[in-house]
Formats: structure tokens, C-alpha cells, sequence
């Protein structure tokens, strides 16, 4: 017979500990038991039975892993933490007895920590880092936007301004940029990194508005681990793309406010990528005679690499240019079919089960293509646009950027380079009637290009989100703009698609397009789904005939109902009665006898479920109702909007 | 003014012993080498002896005078040879000494020259008042310290304010000079030898030496001595003080006030306890962290005056290509990500994502917890007309709050397809046959039936109604062959399952009625009859109720027996073999089952003690066991041990009926609440299986 075990000795109660209790064992305050959770990862459990675990009680309370708390216990930064307390006394008490040199001497020796430890054992290897880097990225984009003060230190935002821009850089170089979106939050992101999704949100750059009831303290904690984080991510990044780590800042271009120009970004070979770039480009870098030292060194080790490194960029440029090139002509099928989006590549191999070295093949010409999405395309920034996003955005697929001396120093090249391709633009167009009184003054201003397409920011985002280059309609200057959806939404069975408006892609591709848009709705259903959706497809075609929204099917059908001798009011007596015969096809028919008997079947079944299963069902078909409600919300919005708008245009038609 | 040695109290200091450490001695000469030099100069008054000891006078007017001799004669090179002397270098001190008198003669030339740098070297002594504050200091090895003082002469009250004590040569006395004008000498001294006048020249020759020499502006003739004194500085001095009625030494009465003890400054000390040992013997604690702290620097640990560096670069490699993903752990929850941001967050979103009034109110309305998205969707025409979003700061501060303040847990989410759940029940078709149309409807209650009941062949069926009449009734046509008619509303009725009686049990109100229905032929009736006849000459009495034998006209109706309760009885149960029967009067308590021999036309109580509301009461097929339904347990009795064997947890509200198996080992009860429950009487006191 075992010994008797005691309450309490065994089971769930032992592998947890209340807060409480923690702090007692660890002997800290609670506020650096909370630090220290920040800083090691240590997190609260709701334990299954709280009954259990609470002895008895189901009292309120916070739990935590008893064998993190233990840990905690041999935590270096633990010791410093309490070193740092006895320092804070002594410190005091030498200012208080006004004894300045041991204060001196005190603040010079004050203990401090490291947290590289922690990062190696909270990621242990680099694939978890960046799986968890998300919320350090948000986190060092916001304060590298914030305003310094007594609860944000500069020293803080200095950092984070760097980082993030470290990290912009090497998403630049490496063009694993995939997605991007324009929240009313802010500019989310979503690159692709070791095959890991990071997605951080950038907020537009206002002045933000720090709210009171935030306690920088517990952000500032959080903060500084992020730094650390992100500090050692990129420096493995920098260094596993055998770059220079960390990068220099030219104190010129930085403080002409040159963005993501400032920081040279250098292969370890001692290859200035950047000036290589725009030695190719043959862009001089625009400096004034005012150049300081930096600059001028610079410049002088670069001459001095001279020839070696021309002869490395060009070589390597035609490789690039080699490898694109060879994807194209390696690409199966001629070349409309090679421009096909690349979105529908897991559609298409669904059917192949078995991947081949085509597929792959495939794969990677439609991945190298997307990252030089803007390849040749040379961008000019107007002054309004967030150049910040642009920017970055817009090299991100191998496009060139210039902007105006308004919205920063150091452009590559001035707005009337012949080479611009875009000119990005978000203010309204000067009508001629406007610009006709004082012609010469506006139009000083506004000189425009005739071999430009003046495109609104949206444009570049959707191209991205699209991974084609989008027509341009709907995106010039002065034109409502289509919805931009977000990228991020897989839309799954059952839910509501939003109508793709103005998606087509540039010149020819746009009914294979349109095909191919289709049939991803099809590969993501059910096939269930199907054969409801396919209905569906086909009231909409019926309806396409009179179809409201679009405008040049309606404007044909009532050329076809004058020719045929309708008047306008019989033409739309008419379409109602179709849009009515339409919706009453829509509704279930009234159910046949089988189908009844079916149903009752069903009901029977239903009642023998066990308790169990009958709680999970109907669980289940709680929520399956909830999502189908909220779709069929959005539909019904829709088909109202869809009405009246008709109407509208009905009516201005008539007018 | 000549300061008269012989006025000076000279004391002998203690002489220093033989055996006194030399170190010792050596201190004490540091501190009081004035003091040396000046027993030194008074040696010559002293006798020799004294001199030679080596011994030191350590007065306190000793000092005071000696302080006053380096003002007027020491130069402070003599001091200085002095401090290095040992005691023992008499040669040289005499010599010295020698040199020192000389300069005493000359003293009053000197005084022109000096008296800038006339410091009085005041070296401390213990018993010197003046001195002590310093005390300390100098014994804990610090430099020498000099209290700088005004240089002044000693002025003794009694002495030295009056010249009646002055030094005269003349011993003439009290006799008036003009009595020897022509006489060559002045007087007498007192062996009575003439004390010749001194030379005195001719009026020419005193005019011509007046004229030469430059200090005769300064000379007096002191017509006592009959000498000529040449008036030092310091009498010069002394005069003009006097003339311009001043103190004649030079005092100043308002000399700015040394604050020697005051709020501020504290040279003195307040009490005259001796210094205590730890004052200057060198701490030991203090010893040894200096020698940690030299240590520390010996062996680099300490870097003086250096700030630390730091160790590693801010940023390293710590990551390489062997290291291992981290590994899944039951306890480890990893924070899940947040959403991905959704069709409506866009800042130009579909029109049909935009709220309605009404649903922007209902979003404001809520509690900014309970809204399903934390923000309002908005269309902007444009992006140069998108606001920055003001609950930036506050999302990310909630989020790094859920990261380390929210409890984690594990949720396993089904995701199976919810028609799986549904079980695949047989068609009902494969069910068949089943009664389908209706076939016979018995008519002929005008009450609500209350019970009825199949006789053992089959053949025939009993129901009791409200209307008071119990019916019995051919099951295949549905004729009523009988009807009887109680006195009150009947609330069971029951077959007797033996098959070679016929007798059925009517329960009406609180009576218990046994019918004999003639149904089954002559035999039948016998047997029945005779099971009646003999029962009343069985004189047995009964408990908790009264058997009685009906009268004439019922017996002709084939009423048999009465049994009469004290309560209503519900129902009634009779055992297989169809001699025992129980009842159920659930009002009557104790006395709420009872059970009933027919034969013997006995009744027995088997429960002392209510058992609650019981229901139901029912006979085993086979063995010896009682089901006693309460309202909500059935209790299992076994007859033949007399004791409780189970108790079956039907967990509903309340049983309303119960039966078993004919094989015995299946227990099926019905409740109010709507419910079927099915006990295996061998696996457990719960339902296998509870129906609904």
C-alpha cells in the first residue's frame, strides 16, 4: 500500500500558484513581478477546474504556471531587479545627505541588465522570434512616430525610429513585402519572411493622441523588449543577407528628412547597395554644396571600390534581369498565360495533387515576378501623399520613387525626369473653367505631363493587394475611387463577398481575369455551395441583362426597348416585373411531399442525439446562423443600395 | 621695555625616564622644539645640571614666554636646526645656545627688521588651555598645527605694570644726585667702594658725538645709572601710545573676537574627559576595506575612476542554424495572434459595410466591451481626408495588457460537420409492422378512464373510469359484456395473472373491491369460489385495514371480497402466481403499502416507517423482491431477507408509473417530467439509458 497522500499533494492543485503566493516566493513587489512577467513571457492560466485547483474555492483569482514562478526564482534579471531597489535607497539617501560625490559614484556603478538571455530562451530559435515579432513591430512603429515627453523617452523613440526602418530596409531589399491595406487604423503590412506572415499596422503619421489612462509604464516595459527582440531579428536578418549590421545613418540625408534614404544599407563585401542603385539609375545623389565630411568620405570609399563594385552590380543586375527573363520563357505556356495573376496558383493546383517540378517552377516565376511588380515603373510622389508608406510600398516591388523637396530632401530625380511612368496624386483636379482667369500662375503649378498617369494613392496598394498592375480607371485624378478591400479576408463558405469593382488588370488580361475570379468564389466553396452559388450566377446573368449597376448593359437593354417601340415607363414596368419574378424564384419553393418527409426524419434523428451532441449541434448551428445573418445583412444592404442607386440614375437619365 | 627673566616661574617638567621609548620622546621634541630651545636659552640663568638632564620645560608660562622669545629673538632657520636634533647632541645646542644669546643682544636692532615676520610659533602642550583644540590632530599624525597669533608681549599684571622692580646697577639709594654734581663719582655700593661716574666728555665732544651718531634723536640720559639708553623701537612705539593716550603696549581693546566655542564653531571642547582610544587609533574596519578596495585594484577588479563598458555589442548573433524550434509543451499556451483586419476596417470600404443609423446608435449604445468591432466603419472619398485614429495607442496598450494580464486556456474547437452529430436512425419503413389506423374504440365511459387492465388469457379487457363504473369489455369486438357500478370514482383496476381464477382487483376511493367475473367457464369459478369460501372461516385479523364480506346483492353482482383502507388506495399490484396482492394508499403513511394474502386472507405491513410519497408498488417475476416507486427513488426490497437491497436514482422529479421485465433484470420507469428511464438491474443503481 502507497503512502497516504494529503489534500493538496498531487493533481492540478500542484501545478499552480496564485499571484499572491508568487510574490510572496519571489519576494518582489508586485509591480516588478509584473516587469518580469512582461520580460519573460509569463502569463496568467485559467485552470480547467478552478474548484480543484483553488481547493475548494472558485473565488476570483489569478493562477499561474507553478513551474514559471520557479524559474523566475533563478532569473538573473530577477537580481538585478533587486539590486537595481537597493540602488534607488542609496541613491536617495546620498542625495538627501547632499553626499553628490557618492551619488556620483552611486549613479556611475548603477546596476543594469541585459535582456539578450531572456530573448535566446523565450525564442529559441530564430522561427519563433519571428513568429512572435508582430506585436514588436506595431509597438516600434508607433513610438517611432510619438511625441517625446516625461513618460516617452527620446532616447526610446530614437530607437525605435531606427529599428523600424532597419526593418523597412530589409524588407526592401529582400522584397518580401506581400500585402498591404489602408485601415482607417493605419497601413497594415504583411510580409513574408522564412516563410513566417508578419503583419504589422503602421499608424498615419498625425500627431498622436496620447490618452491619459494609458500607463506608459507597463508599455515602456513592453517596449523595451520589443527593442531588444527586433534588435537581434534584424541583426540576423542583416546578417543572414550578408548585410552590414547595423546600418550607418548619413546625419545629412536624416536630417533632410530623406526617409528611408538616410541609412546606407552595405553588403558585408563593402557594397554600398543603395548608391549602387542609384549609380545605375545614373541618378547623381542630389546634395547641395553645403556636403558635409560624411558624405564626401562616402563618397571617397566608394570611388576607391571603384570599378569592382560596378562590375559586381551589373553582373548581378543581369542575373536578375537573366533569371526573369528565363522564368518567363521556362513558363509552360505562351505569354498571356504566364501574366496571369498569382493568386490563383494554390486554385489551380488544387487539381494537381502531386506537385511537380512544373508547379514549382511555376510557383517561383509568379512569386519573382509579383516582388518586381513595379519593375520599370518610375513614381513621382506629389506632396500630399504619405511618402512614408509610398515609398516603401512602391521600392518594395522594384519601383523608383521621387518626390517633391516640399515632403523631403535628396529626391533621386526632380518631377520633370522624362523617365516618370506614375505621378502619384490625391488633390482634386483644377477644372479649366477655374485655371482659364489666371492661367500662368496655376498653371505653374500644376504643369502636367502628358505621358504620366496621374494615379491616386489607392491604386498602388490595390496593385499590390491585386499582385498585378490594376487598371487605371476608377483611380485617376479627380475619379471615385472602388472600395479597397482588405487583403487579409479568406472568405469562406457561406459568407459574403463584396463585389470586386475595377479590378481588371492593365491592357489585355482583363476577361481571363474576370474568369479566373470566378472560379476561386467556386474552389473555395463547398460543394454544396456550388450548386447555390451556381444559381446564383445564374440569376445574376439573368439580371445582368437589366442589370442596375451596370451601366452599359442597362443603357443597351433600353436601346434594344426603343427600337423595339417601349416607352421608358413600360420599359421599367417591365424590369420591375422581371427584378419581381427574379425574387420570387429566390425563395424556397414549397416543399414536396419527400422533402417533407425528410425533414421529419431529420427532427426524429435530431431528438435521439445525446445531450451532448444535441448541446455541440445546436451550439454549431448558433453560430453557422449568427455568420449566415450578418452575410445575408450585408446582402440585403447591398441590394438596397444597388436599388437605390438605380433609381438615381435612373432618374438622371430620364432628367 | 626689558622682559625681566628672572620674573618668569620656571617649573621643572617630570624628567623623562631612561626606559621611555624613544619614539616617544621623539614626538614630544617634534611638538615642543620651541620649548627645547627656549629651556635652552634659559640655561645659562639655570644651573648646568639642569641642562644636562635633558629635561624639558613644558609650563604654561613657559611657553608663553617662549612663544614671546621666538617673536623677539628666534628666527625660525634655529628652530628649524632644532627639530632635527636628537637629545643627545649637547655640544651643539650649547653652541647654539651661544648663538642665541648673541642674538639677544642684538635684539633690540633685530626687532626693526622682524617684526613683520614675527609669527609666534605657539606649540600646543596639554596642559596649555589655548592649545588643546588641536590636540587631536597633531597625535593622530597630521601636520604640525600653529595656532597664528598677534605677537605680543606677556604682560604680567603685578610686575610689570610698575617700574619699582626694574633692574638698577646703582646701588646708591635713596640719595639726591645733586649732592655728588662735582664729585667723579655718584655714590656707594654696598662694600662702601665709590661707583665712579661714567666718562662723560666735554660739551663739544657730547655735541659731536650727538651729531654722529644716528641714534641720538632716540637717546636719553638716565641720570640714575648716569648712563645714556638709546630707546628701542618698541619704546618709541610705546611712547607715541602714551602721548596719544593709548595703552602703552600697544593692547587693542577692539581686536575682532576669536570664536573659539559659539553656535557656529566649536574649536573647544566641552568637557575635559581625555580622548578616548578610538579617537586615534587607526580603525580596523576602515583597514580592511581599504585593503579590499587596494586588493581590488591590484587584481583589476576595480577600475578606479573609469565608467563601465559595456561588456558584448548591443546586438549579436544568437541565433545560429542548429538550433531547435521551440518544442510543444502541454502548459505552454502561445499568445494567439490578433485578427487580421477585415473588409470593414478599410478607409474606403464596400457601401454595404458602412452602419446604418440604427445600427450606429445600437453601437454607441453598447458597452465598448460588448461591441462586436472596436471601431466605426467610415468611407472616405479619398486618403488625403483619412484622420489619424485616435485609439491607437490605447489598442496597442490593451493589447500588451491581454498579454500579460489575461488568464490563457486551451479551447479545443470542434470543427466537424454538425450533420455528423445526427444519428442514422433506421428508416421507418424497416420498422414494420407497426400499428398504423386505430381499430377498436371501446365506448361506453361517460368519465375520464382511469385505468384498465388485460386478463392473463388475452381474451378480455377491465378499465375503471371516473363515472364510477368499471367495465369489462371483449378486446377483439369491443362489446362491454359487464358493467358495475361503484359508489365512488374508480381509481385502479387490475387482473389477478392467474390463469385458473378469475378475479379482478378494483380500487374505489379508500376500498379495495375483489370481482369475480364468470368469465372463464365452470371451472374457473370453482376455483374462484373455492378460494372464497374457504377464506372466511380463516378468523386472521387484519392490520391497517378490514377485509369484509360484501353482502347478498353484491355477491350476486360477484363482488367476493371488500377491503376497506383508511386512506384512498392508488393502486394495486398483485405478485405472479396471483395470491399476493399490495396496495398503495399514499396518504396513509406508515401504513402506505401493505401487502395482501389472499388465500389466507391476511394482511401484513412490511415497513414500520413511511418511506416518503410512495407511488408505486411492484412484485418481482422470479425472485423475492418488492420495487417500491417513492417520488423519486425506487427502493428494492428483498421479502425473504427483509431488508433494503438497492435503491435505484431514477433522477427525476417524480416517478409516475414503473414495470420490469418479465425476465426480471430490466426496470423501465415513467415520470411527470417526461421521461423514460432504463435500469439494468445489474450494472447499476443509474439509468442506462434515459429517454426523453
Amino acid at each position: 500500500m502507497g503512502k497516504k497522500l494529503k489534500k493538496g499533494e498531487k493533481g492540478a492543485v500542484t501545478n499552480y500558484i496564485t499571484r499572491t503566493q508568487a510574490i510572496k516566493k519571489l519576494q518582489i513587489s508586485l509591480a516588478a513581478f509584473r516587469r518580469l512577467c512582461i520580460l519573460k513571457g509569463i502569463y496568467p492560466r485559467e485552470p480547467k477546474n478552478k474548484k480543484k485547483v483553488g481547493k475548494g474555492s472558485t473565488k476570483p483569482q489569478t493562477y499561474y504556471y507553478r513551474k514559471d514562478i520557479q524559474f523566475l526564482l533563478h532569473e538573473p534579471v530577477l537580481q538585478k531587479l533587486r539590486e537595481q531597489k537597493v540602488f534607488a535607497r542609496r541613491l536617495t539617501r546620498a542625495i538627501s545627505k547632499k553626499e553628490y560625490a557618492l551619488a556620483k559614484n552611486l549613479e556611475e556603478m548603477k546596476p543594469e541588465y541585459t535582456l539578450d538571455h531572456i530573448i535566446k530562451e523565450r525564442y529559441p530559435s530564430f522561427i519563433d522570434a519571428l513568429r512572435d515579432v508582430d506585436d514588436a513591430l506595431s509597438m516600434v512603429f508607433l513610438f517611432a512616430t510619438l511625441p517625446t515627453d516625461d513618460k516617452i523617452a527620446n532616447e526610446h523613440v530614437r530607437t525605435c525610429q531606427r529599428l523600424s526602418a532597419e526593418f523597412q530596409h530589409y524588407v526592401l531589399t529582400s522584397r518580401s513585402l506581400r500585402k498591404t491595406f489602408l485601415s482607417i487604423k493605419g497601413i497594415y503590412y504583411q510580409a513574408e519572411i522564412m516563410g513566417q506572415e508578419i503583419t504589422w499596422i503602421v499608424p498615419y503619421q498625425f500627431s498622436q493622441n496620447v490618452p491619459t489612462n494609458v500607463d506608459f509604464r507597463v508599455m515602456a516595459t513592453f517596449l523595451e523588449l520589443y527593442e531588444t527582440l527586433l534588435g537581434f531579428v534584424n541583426f540576423k536578418l542583416y546578417s543572414d543577407a550578408n548585410l552590414v549590421y547595423p546600418p550607418k545613418v548619413d546625419q545629412q540625408r536624416d536630417e533632410g528628412a530623406a526617409g528611408l534614404g538616410a541609412y546606407v544599407i552595405e553588403s558585408t563585401q563593402g557594397q554600398d547597395l543603395l548608391s549602387d542603385l542609384a549609380r545605375k539609375e545614373g541618378v547623381s545623389v542630389a546634395g547641395t554644396k553645403a556636403d558635409k565630411k560624411k558624405v564626401k568620405q562616402s563618397e571617397k570609399r566608394l570611388k576607391s571600390l571603384g570599378e569592382k563594385i560596378s562590375a559586381i552590380a551589373s553582373a548581378e543586375n543581369d542575373d536578375n534581369e537573366e533569371d526573369l527573363d528565363d522564368a518567363a520563357t521556362a513558363a509552360p505556356s505562351d505569354d498571356t498565360e504566364t501574366d496571369l495573376p498569382q493568386s490563383l496558383a494554390p486554385a489551380t493546383t488544387d487539381e494537381e495533387s502531386v506537385p511537380t517540378l512544373q508547379t514549382f517552377a511555376q510557383a517561383s516565376t509568379t512569386l519573382t515576378q509579383f516582388q518586381n511588380l513595379f519593375r520599370g515603373c518610375v513614381f513621382y510622389l506629389s506632396r500630399e501623399v504619405p511618402r512614408y508608406s509610398l515609398e516603401f510600398v512602391i521600392r518594395a516591388f522594384g519601383g523608383e520613387v521621387g518626390w517633391p523637396s516640399t515632403s523631403g530632401a535628396f529626391s533621386p530625380f526632380s518631377e520633370d525626369d522624362p523617365r516618370i511612368t506614375h505621378q502619384i496624386v490625391d488633390r482634386p483636379p483644377v477644372s479649366v473653367d477655374a485655371q482659364a482667369p489666371n492661367a500662368k500662375g496655376v498653371q505653374g503649378e500644376v504643369k502636367r505631363y502628358d505621358k504620366r498617369e496621374y494615379l491616386q494613392p489607392q491604386w498602388v496598394y490595390d496593385c499590390v493587394n491585386a499582385r498585378r498592375l490594376v487598371k487605371s480607371e476608377g483611380y485617376r485624378q479627380g475619379e471615385t475611387l472602388p472600395p479597397h478591400l482588405s487583403p487579409f479576408v479568406v472568405a469562406r463558405e457561406g459568407e459574403y463577398v463584396p463585389e470586386v469593382v475595377g479590378m481588371e488588370v492593365d491592357e489585355v488580361e482583363e476577361n481571363d481575369a474576370e474568369g479566373e475570379e470566378d472560379e476561386v468564389e467556386i474552389a473555395v466553396a463547398d460543394e454544396e455551395e456550388e450548386e447555390e452559388e451556381e444559381e446564383e450566377k445564374d440569376e445574376e446573368e439573368e439580371e445582368a441583362s437589366i442589370d442596375s449597376s451596370d451601366e452599359e448593359a442597362l443603357h443597351q437593354a433600353e436601346l434594344q426597348a426603343e427600337a423595339a417601340g417601349l416607352t421608358f415607363s413600360e420599359f421599367q414596368q417591365q424590369k420591375k416585373k422581371q427584378q419581381k419574378s427574379n425574387s420570387k424564384k429566390a425563395p424556397v419553393a414549397k416543399e414536396s411531399a419527400a422533402e417533407k418527409q425528410a425533414r421529419e426524419e431529420r427532427e426524429l434523428a435530431k431528438m435521439m442525439m445525446n445531450k451532448k451532441d444535441k448541446h455541440l449541434y445546436n451550439k454549431i448551428q448558433f453560430g453557422k446562423k449568427r455568420k449566415e445573418e450578418a452575410a445575408d445583412k450585408l446582402r440585403q444592404k447591398k441590394a438596397a443600395l444597388k436599388q437605390s442607386s438605380g433609381g438615381v440614375k435612373k432618374g438622371r437619365r430620364g432628367a | 621695555m626689558k622682559r625681566t627673566r628672572e620674573d618668569r616661574a620656571v617649573k621643572k617638567a617630570p624628567v623623562s625616564e631612561e626606559g621611555e621609548s624613544e619614539d616617544e620622546e621623539y614626538d614630544f621634541r617634534i611638538l615642543n622644539d620651541e620649548s627645547d630651545r627656549e629651556a635652552e636659552d634659559d640655561v645659562p640663568q639655570q644651573s648646568d645640571d639642569d641642562k644636562a638632564d635633558g629635561s624639558i620645560h613644558s609650563d604654561a608660562d613657559d611657553i608663553g614666554s617662549e612663544g614671546e622669545d621666538a617673536l623677539s629673538g628666534a628666527s625660525p632657520e634655529d628652530s628649524d636646526g632644532h627639530v632635527g636634533s636628537s637629545g643627545g647632541d649637547f655640544d651643539d645646542e650649547e653652541g647654539e645656545g651661544g648663538d642665541d644669546e648673541d642674538d639677544e643682544e642684538d635684539e633690540d636692532e633685530e626687532n626693526d627688521d622682524e617684526e613683520d615676520s614675527e609669527d609666534a610659533f605657539m606649540s600646543s602642550d596639554d596642559d596649555d588651555e589655548e592649545g588643546s583644540w588641536d590636540r587631536g590632530e597633531q597625535r593622530s599624525g597630521g601636520p604640525l598645527r600653529v595656532l597664528r597669533r598677534k605677537p605680543r608681549p606677556e604682560i604680567e599684571a603685578e610686575y610689570a605694570s610698575d617700574s619699582s622692580d626694574e633692574e638698577t646697577t646703582n646701588t646708591v639709594g635713596n640719595v639726591p644726585k645733586e649732592w655728588y654734581e662735582d664729585f667723579d663719582h655718584m655714590g656707594y655700593d654696598v662694600k662702601g667702594n665709590k661707583i665712579v661716574k661714567p666718562v662723560k666728555g666735554d660739551e663739544l665732544d657730547q655735541f659731536l658725538t650727538t651729531m654722529d651718531d644716528p641714534n641720538a634723536w632716540r637717546t636719553v640720559h638716565d641720570p640714575v645709572e648716569g648712563k645714556d639708553i638709546i630707546l628701542s623701537n618698541q619704546d618709541l612705539e610705546m611712547l607715541k601710545q602714551i602721548q596719544s593716550s593709548g595703552f602703552p603696549d600697544g593692547y587693542d581693546p577692539y581686536q575682532p573676537t576669536v570664536e573659539w566655542f559659539t553656535s557656529k564653531t566649536q574649536l573647544t571642547s566641552l568637557n575635559s574627559a581625555p580622548e578616548p582610544k578610538r579617537r586615534f587609533v587607526p580603525s580596523k574596519l576602515e583597514g580592511q576595506r581599504i585593503m579590499y578596495i587596494a586588493r581590488g585594484i591590484q587584481s583589476g577588479r576595480i577600475v578606479p575612476g573609469r565608467r563601465r563598458e559595456r561588456q558584448k555589442p548591443k546586438y549579436f548573433s544568437i541565433w545560429d542554424e542548429t538550433d531547435e524550434p521551440r518544442q510543444d509543451h502541454p502548459m505552454h499556451i502561445a499568445a494567439p495572434k490578433l485578427p487580421p483586419p477585415e473588409h470593414m476596417e478599410s478607409y474606403n470600404p464596400p457601401a454595404e459595410y458602412l452602419f446604418t443609423p440604427d445600427e450606429q446608435k445600437q453601437w454607441q449604445e453598447t458597452d465598448a466591451e460588448d461591441r462586436l468591432t472596436n471601431f466605426m466603419p467610415k468611407k472616405y472619398p479619398n486618403l488625403r481626408s483619412v484622420p489619424g485614429y485616435d485609439r491607437f495607442i490605447q489598442e496597442r496598450f490593451d493589447r500588451c495588457l491581454d498579454l500579460y494580464l489575461c488568464p490563457r486556456i486551451i479551447k479545443k474547437k470542434v470543427n466537424i460537420d454538425p450533420e455528423s452529430l445526427i444519428p442514422k436512425l433506421p428508416s421507418p419503413k424497416d420498422l414494420r409492422p407497426f400499428p398504423t389506423t386505430l381499430a377498436i374504440t371501446y365506448r361506453g365511459h361517460t368519465g375520464r378512464v382511469r385505468a384498465i387492465s388485460i386478463d392473463p388469457t388475452g381474451q378480455w379487457l377491465v378499465s375503471g373510469s371516473d363515472d364510477s363504473t368499471v367495465r369489462v369489455w371483449e378486446i377483439s369486438t369491443g362489446r362491454c359484456l359487464k358493467t358495475w357500478t361503484m359508489e365512488e370514482a374508480v381509481q385502479f383496476v387490475t387482473w389477478n395473472p392467474n390463469k385458473t381464477i378469475s378475479l379482478v382487483a378494483v380500487a374505489t376511493q379508500a376500498r379495495v373491491l375483489l370481482i369475480e367475473l364468470k368469465l372463464g367457464g365452470a371451472e374457473v369459478e370453482a376455483a374462484t369460489d373455492a378460494i372464497f369460501e374457504q377464506i372466511w372461516t380463516l378468523g386472521t385479523p387484519a392490520n391497517g385495514c378490514e377485509w369484509s364480506r360484501p353482502s347478498a346483492s353484491d355477491q350476486r353482482l360477484g363482488i367476493r371480497a371488500q377491503i376497506t383502507f383508511a386512506k384512498t388506495v392508488t393502486f394495486v399490484a398483485w405478485h405472479r402466481k396471483g395470491d399476493y396482492f399490495a396496495t398503495v394508499s399514499p396518504a396513509a403513511a406508515s401504513t402506505s403499502v401493505l401487502i395482501h394474502q389472499l388465500s389466507k386472507r391476511q394482511t401484513q405491513n412490511p415497513f414500520r416507517k413511511s418511506k416518503g410519497l410512495v407511488q408505486r408498488v411492484l412484485f418481482h417475476p422470479s425472485k423475492p423482491f418488492l420495487f417500491v416507486a417513492t417520488q423519486r427513488n425506487v427502493r428494492v426490497y428483498n421479502l425473504l431477507k427483509q431488508e433494503l437491497s438497492k435503491v435505484l436514482q431514477s433522477g427525476a422529479k417524480w416517478i409516475s408509473s414503473i414495470d420490469v421485465h418479465p425476465s426480471g433484470d430490466n426496470v423501465i420507469i415513467g415520470t411527470y417530467d417526461k421521461r423514460v428511464s432504463w435500469f439494468d438491474m445489474d450494472l447499476s443503481t443509474k439509468p442506462y439509458k434515459t429517454l426523453r
